[in-house]
């Protein structure tokens, strides 16, 4: 059979898409472990963790199968390199699912009761950047479908915009919750605090990572 | 004169086995889509592939098919005056059987092989071959070798062009429309009219014009707008009927809508490759037919490409297609989930517009090429997830390669044949 059909590559737009549903997943599972930690309920954090962890690596996978479909000879509608740094990034937001899966259970970190709330809240903030980047995630194949032109665009740019403004919300709770956190150096001890500080850190980076995704697709419009 | 009936015989079989070849193997570029998206049954594409295929070789299969015969090797030195004496005209006939055969054995390889090679380029290669062995340097058309390979390298950026401005306009007037869907049913008759349009406008000009008193311009285009005109107002209905679905996704309701105007381009596509290609097999077959008529005692006799080679070719393609092609179309409409109808469409329009530009010319070019050409337009035109454009390589690869391997098959063909008749 003597056919031109070898001239389509695979396109990475459904695996992207793949991947962004696995990373959802993962980010998913924050609340859960926030849920546990909070309540002290550590045979629930544990579980859950392995389940990021196990969610993190299904994600990882798909991200080193898109690169390895990507050679230099393939010809994207959108810069290759936004494409490969996209995915970079969101795979991001996974890995810092996991990050906090470990910190939560690395130690039997206390939480006190007047920091339930606002832990809660800022996961909630986090999460709610990070699902606004993942529903724009999904509208790629459309863009692709719409050839990367016309009100699809339209509405991607205004649903990037609502990631940053989520991140932004994010960022204040956790200005607020890093004060809370203070009062309470005395009950619970320096090296709680330490860990604290760190789980808070993590978390607010997944909205960081979120909203750099969201940066990158905006690039990727913008240059074509 | 034994010999005589024997070269024509082995050529009418090569010819048909020609034929059957671009049936099988070149049929499912056109067709392949249109399975995949599930617009055409298999059977359905099938028979509109044999039906497009045969009326495009019969209709405007003539100037190709008397290129590929009288065009390439300088047939005015086989005259009975030049170096063959007497035995010119017979000598031309053998000399065309073993460009056949030779341009039929490679193909054969190189179908074993899944080398994408162009059944063009081996039989324009196996006519240089034997022109050079029969006459060295002299003895081959240089001046029409030359439209031939320039052609070669037009064709395929042309058929990007039009691919490419033809997705553009698609585009603009439908995907980045603010209601995809209304802009689907305001201007696809539009869009199905000018495709149609173009295709009458082809081969009216050629079929029809000479038979009137009127300018063959004229008449071609009124035909051809008004059968554009009549396309354009049943797309109208058909498009009405459709089912809208207002879902989450307007972008399937205008695939699904372009999915069924891909079968015109489909049909476009089937009608230009017979048009051409019907050429690669019959080119050879009609001169030694038109040498045998003459009973061999010039070169220059019959004129006109006899009508029923051309029927002849056609029937073979339409075997090809029954016997082989269909299953080609089936594993290629399954492997194609990369290009959606409105890419599809934009393709075939081009190349298929490039090709029966071509063909009206006289220059056999290759389909499968210039449809290579047309679907790296829409790449162009940011309408494809991924094109692999190493394939690139591999198609310029195969056609280097064709054209010396094509021409030294049959350029020792005839040596050996002349060594054993004279």
């Amino acid at each position: 059979m003597r056919s031109i059909f070898g001239l389509f590559g695979r396109s990475p737009f459904g695996p992207l898409t793949e991947h962004t549903e696995r990373v959802r997943e993962a980010v998913r599972l924050v609340r859960p472990l926030f849920e546990a930690f909070t309540a002290g309920d550590w045979d629930r954090a544990a579980e859950i963790n392995e389940q990021i962890s196990k969610i993190e690596h299904k994600a990882d996978l798909l991200k080193n199968d898109i690169r390895d479909h990507l050679p230099r000879s393939i010809f994207l509608p959108v810069d290759r390199s936004d494409v490969l740094l996209l995915l970079k990034e969101q795979d991001r937001l996974a890995d810092r699912a996991e990050d906090l899966g470990v910190l939560v259970n690395m130690r039997r970190t206390p939480t006190p009761e007047g920091m339930k709330e606002g832990t809660l809240a800022l996961v909630d903030a986090v999460v709610a950047a990070a699902e606004r980047w993942f529903d724009t995630a999904l509208d790629i194949p459309l863009l692709q479908e719409a050839s990367f032109t016309g009100p699809e665009v339209v509405k991607v740019m205004d649903r990037i915009k609502e990631v940053s403004d989520l991140e932004w919300e994010a960022d204040k709770r956790l200005a607020t919750l890093s004060r809370t956190l203070f009062q309470y150096e005395g009950e619970i001890g320096a090296v709680s605090i330490m860990l604290w500080m760190n789980i808070i850190r993590v978390l607010s980076q997944i909205a960081d990572h979120a909203e750099n995704s969201a940066d990158l697709l905006r690039l990727m419009l913008a240059r074509r | 004169m034994t010999l005589a009936l024997l070269v024509l015989l082995a050529t009418l079989v090569a010819g048909l086995y020609m034929a059957w070849t671009i049936g099988a193997n070149d049929v499912a570029n056109a067709m392949g889509t249109s399975v995949g998206s599930g617009a055409l049954t298999l059977v359905a594409a099938v028979v509109l592939a044999a039906i497009f295929e045969f009326s495009g070789a019969v209709l405007v299969g003539a100037s190709v098919t008397e290129t590929i015969g009288r065009g390439i090797v300088e047939t005015t030195f086989f005259e009975v005056t030049g170096p063959f004496g007497q035995d010119g005209p017979l000598m031309l006939a053998v000399a065309m059987l073993c460009a056949l055969l030779a341009a039929a054995a490679w193909l054969h390889l190189a179908t074993h092989l899944a080398l994408p090679v162009s059944t063009t380029h081996s039989i324009v290669g196996a006519m240089v071959g034997v022109g050079v062995v029969a006459f060295g340097f002299k003895g081959v058309a240089w001046s029409k070798m030359g439209q031939i390979v320039g052609s070669w390298l037009v064709s395929p950026i042309l058929g990007g062009l039009f691919a490419y401005l033809s997705f553009v306009a698609i585009r603009r007037l439908i995907l980045q429309a603010d209601d995809p869907i209304g802009a689907t049913k305001r201007y696809s008759p539009y869009i199905v009219g000018a495709v149609v349009t173009v295709i009458f406008l082809s081969f009216i000009y050629k079929v029809l014009g000479s038979r009137f008193d009127v300018p063959p311009l004229v008449v071609s285009l009124v035909v051809a707008l008004g059968a554009g005109a009549v396309a354009a107002l049943l797309t109208r209905i058909i498009v009405r009927h459709a089912d809208p679905a207002r879902g989450t996704n307007p972008y399937l309701y205008v695939e699904r809508i372009f999915a069924l105007l891909q079968i015109a381009t489909a049909c476009f596509v089937a009608f230009a490759h017979g048009a051409n290609d019907v050429a690669n097999a019959v080119g050879p077959v009609s001169m030694v037919v038109m040498l045998y008529n003459s009973g061999f005692s010039s070169v220059v006799g019959a004129v006109a490409v006899p009508k029923w080679v051309l029927v002849l070719g056609g029937a073979g393609i339409v075997v090809g297609i029954a016997t082989l092609g269909y299953r080609v179309i089936q594993t290629v409409g399954k492997e194609i989930t990369e290009i959606t109808p409105t890419r599809g469409f934009s393709a075939e329009f081009g190349a298929a517009t490039t090709v029966l530009l071509a063909s009206s010319l006289g220059l056999p070019i290759s389909t499968t090429h210039t449809l290579v050409g047309g679907v790296i337009g829409i790449g162009f035109a940011q309408g494809i997830g991924a094109l692999n454009l190493s394939m690139i390589r591999s198609i310029v690869g195969s056609w280097v390669a064709t054209v010396p391997v094509a021409a030294a098959v049959a350029a020792l063909l005839f040596f050996v044949a002349r060594a054993l008749i004279l």
